[in-house]
């Protein structure tokens, strides 16, 4: 059963993506802080994470995919760093039509709009696990 | 130029237009009630840091907040003088008014005694009525940057604030409702299908209502520049595409030929083209269409969306860009809308310089014109 590890401030947002995702057999964990959500990567060692971007601080979900995805070899997260991000926001459909996953920018691999579609989550959830199932 | 820079010149040019050996700017507080220290010319730091008097202490002062230009001989055996620096006997204190109201007081000192006379109080008013018009236009202009800077504070807290909530009740109804958390009702389904609609009603309310903020506000929008014109339908059709295949409607983009540039933000002319494209498709029903074409006319760029949709009333037609205003035939469909979609076009159509026209039929469609000055680069 896949795990996939929900890292939401918003514990009404969790319930949100829990209820749809533990329906289609997934298992989830969540963290409420970006903290403890660099904590349970580690513990839990998740098939995919699903990533908030205001949390503690504005930009904290932004700060905990930078310190997974770091390219430097000798980061405490290089055994991580294959795991596929999944970014929750509402920022680039409200302040841009620039859609669409960006390296240089932001290393995450898809975005889900709040509100969320929980279709469209179980979509973009099941195609990036396969895709990095794939890889490995 | 900041107060402290136009109180130090004030100070500095009253000193030299009466070639005296000093002068101090003294500025009222906000409740008329105290005096500070605004700048010094000719005198040491130290009475830079001179505490705030209370204008009743000093009476040269009252006297002089009153209107009255006062001008003295000997300073020691005065007593209306309070907080001279040491070795100054002449003194000639005037006030800084603007439209009768003061906003200070302007000091000169000379160390020889009976120095000022009648033709140096003519000499100085215009220097200090000039400078008490600097001063309140000054502090007008910061009280004006502070609240641009803190309605622009709070359009970002509200975005944030008011937004979260709505989105996650979104969420969690549309996990329920399509049945993730176990089988629901017909009538179970029906109920959150209308929570769902008054909350998809209240989330668009504050997109709305954001943008024509951010909008209105200098701090969020973003630098403006030339934007190619097709290149942001293009942006906007790919995102609208989808919704008007589902309804089953034929979508029709025709780009210029030439490279057309328009000034404005790319999010900016995205969005007026985001709010006519989704109306279109919005209010026409399945198997109709909507056109958009983008063509160079009279050395203006113009793009027209059309559609053949339910048309607008004439009646409502004065009303259309007005804030919360929605045509009748509008409000009866069971589409959401918040009536300040066209009111944010409008707005941004004319910060970049163009202007929008509207004809329509009732029952056959509607066309909505943009015309926009042409960028040469």
């Amino acid at each position: 059963m896949p795990k996939i590890l929900v890292i939401e401030d918003d514990p009404d947002m969790v319930m949100a993506l829990r209820i749809p995702l533990e329906a289609n057999g997934y298992e989830v964990v969540s963290a409420s802080s970006g903290k403890e959500g660099l904590q349970k990567v580690k513990e839990v060692e998740p098939d995919l994470i699903i990533l908030d971007v205001m949390m503690e601080t504005t930009t904290a979900g932004f700060q905990v995919s930078l310190q997974l995805r770091n390219p430097d070899p000798r980061s405490e997260y290089a055994a991580y760093r294959h795991i596929p991000i999944l970014i929750l926001t509402a920022i680039h459909t409200t302040t841009s039509l620039r859609f669409g996953p960006d390296e240089a920018y932001l290393p995450v691999d898809d975005f889900v709009d709040k509100p969320v579609d929980p279709d469209v989550l179980l979509e973009k959830v099941r195609t990036l696990i396969e895709r990095s199932q794939k890889a490995s | 130029m900041e107060l402290e820079q136009i109180l130090a010149r004030l100070a500095e040019g009253a000193r030299q237009v009466l070639q005296a050996d000093a002068a101090m700017v003294r500025l009222l507080d906000e409740e008329d009630a105290r005096l500070t220290v605004g700048a010094v010319s000719g005198l040491p730091a130290a009475s830079w840091r001179q505490e705030p008097i209370a204008v009743e202490d000093s009476s040269l002062d009252e006297e002089a907040l009153a209107g009255q230009p006062i001008i003295i001989a000997d300073a020691g055996a005065d007593c209306r003088v309070v907080g001279l620096p040491e070795g100054y006997r002449s003194v000639l204190c005037v006030p800084l008014m603007h439209e009768n109201h003061p906003v200070g007081t302007l000091h000169v000192y000379a160390t020889a005694p009976a120095r000022f006379g009648e033709e140096d109080v003519a000499l100085l008013m215009p220097l200090a009525n000039l400078g008490a018009a600097a001063v309140v236009a000054t502090r007008a202009l910061t009280a004006l940057e502070a609240m641009e800077a803190s309605k622009a504070q709070f359009i970002r807290v509200a975005t944030h604030e008011l937004r979260s909530p709505v989105t996650v009740a979104q969420s969690l109804v549309r996990s329920v409702l399509k049945g993730y958390a176990g089988e629901l009702t017909e009538k179970q389904t029906e109920l959150l299908g209308r929570i769902s609609r008054r909350l998809d009603f209240l989330e668009n309310l504050i997109n709305d209502l954001l943008a024509l903020a951010a909008g209105k506000t200098p701090e969020l929008a973003r630098e403006e520049g030339p934007v190619v014109l097709n290149a942001s339908i293009g942006r906007v059709m790919l995102l609208l595409q989808p919704r008007a295949e589902e309804k089953g409607l034929d979508v029709t983009f025709h780009p210029s030929h030439e490279r057309l540039l328009v000034w404005g933000t790319e999010d900016g002319i995205d969005r007026i083209f985001v709010n006519l494209v989704s109306n279109a498709v919005k209010y026409t029903p399945s198997g109709g269409s909507v056109t958009i074409s983008v063509r160079r006319v009279d050395g203006q760029a113009q793009v027209e969306v059309s559609d053949t949709g339910i048309g607008i009333p004439e009646e409502a037609l004065p009303h259309l860009f007005e804030e919360f205003y929605r045509a009748p035939n509008a409000k009866a469909m069971e589409e959401v809308g918040t009536g300040l979609g066209l009111t944010i076009v409008k707005d941004l159509v004319e910060r970049y310089g163009g202007c929008i026209e509207v004809e329509s039929t009732v029952g056959q469609g509607t066309t909505f014109t943009v015309t926009f000055p042409l960028v040469d680069l």
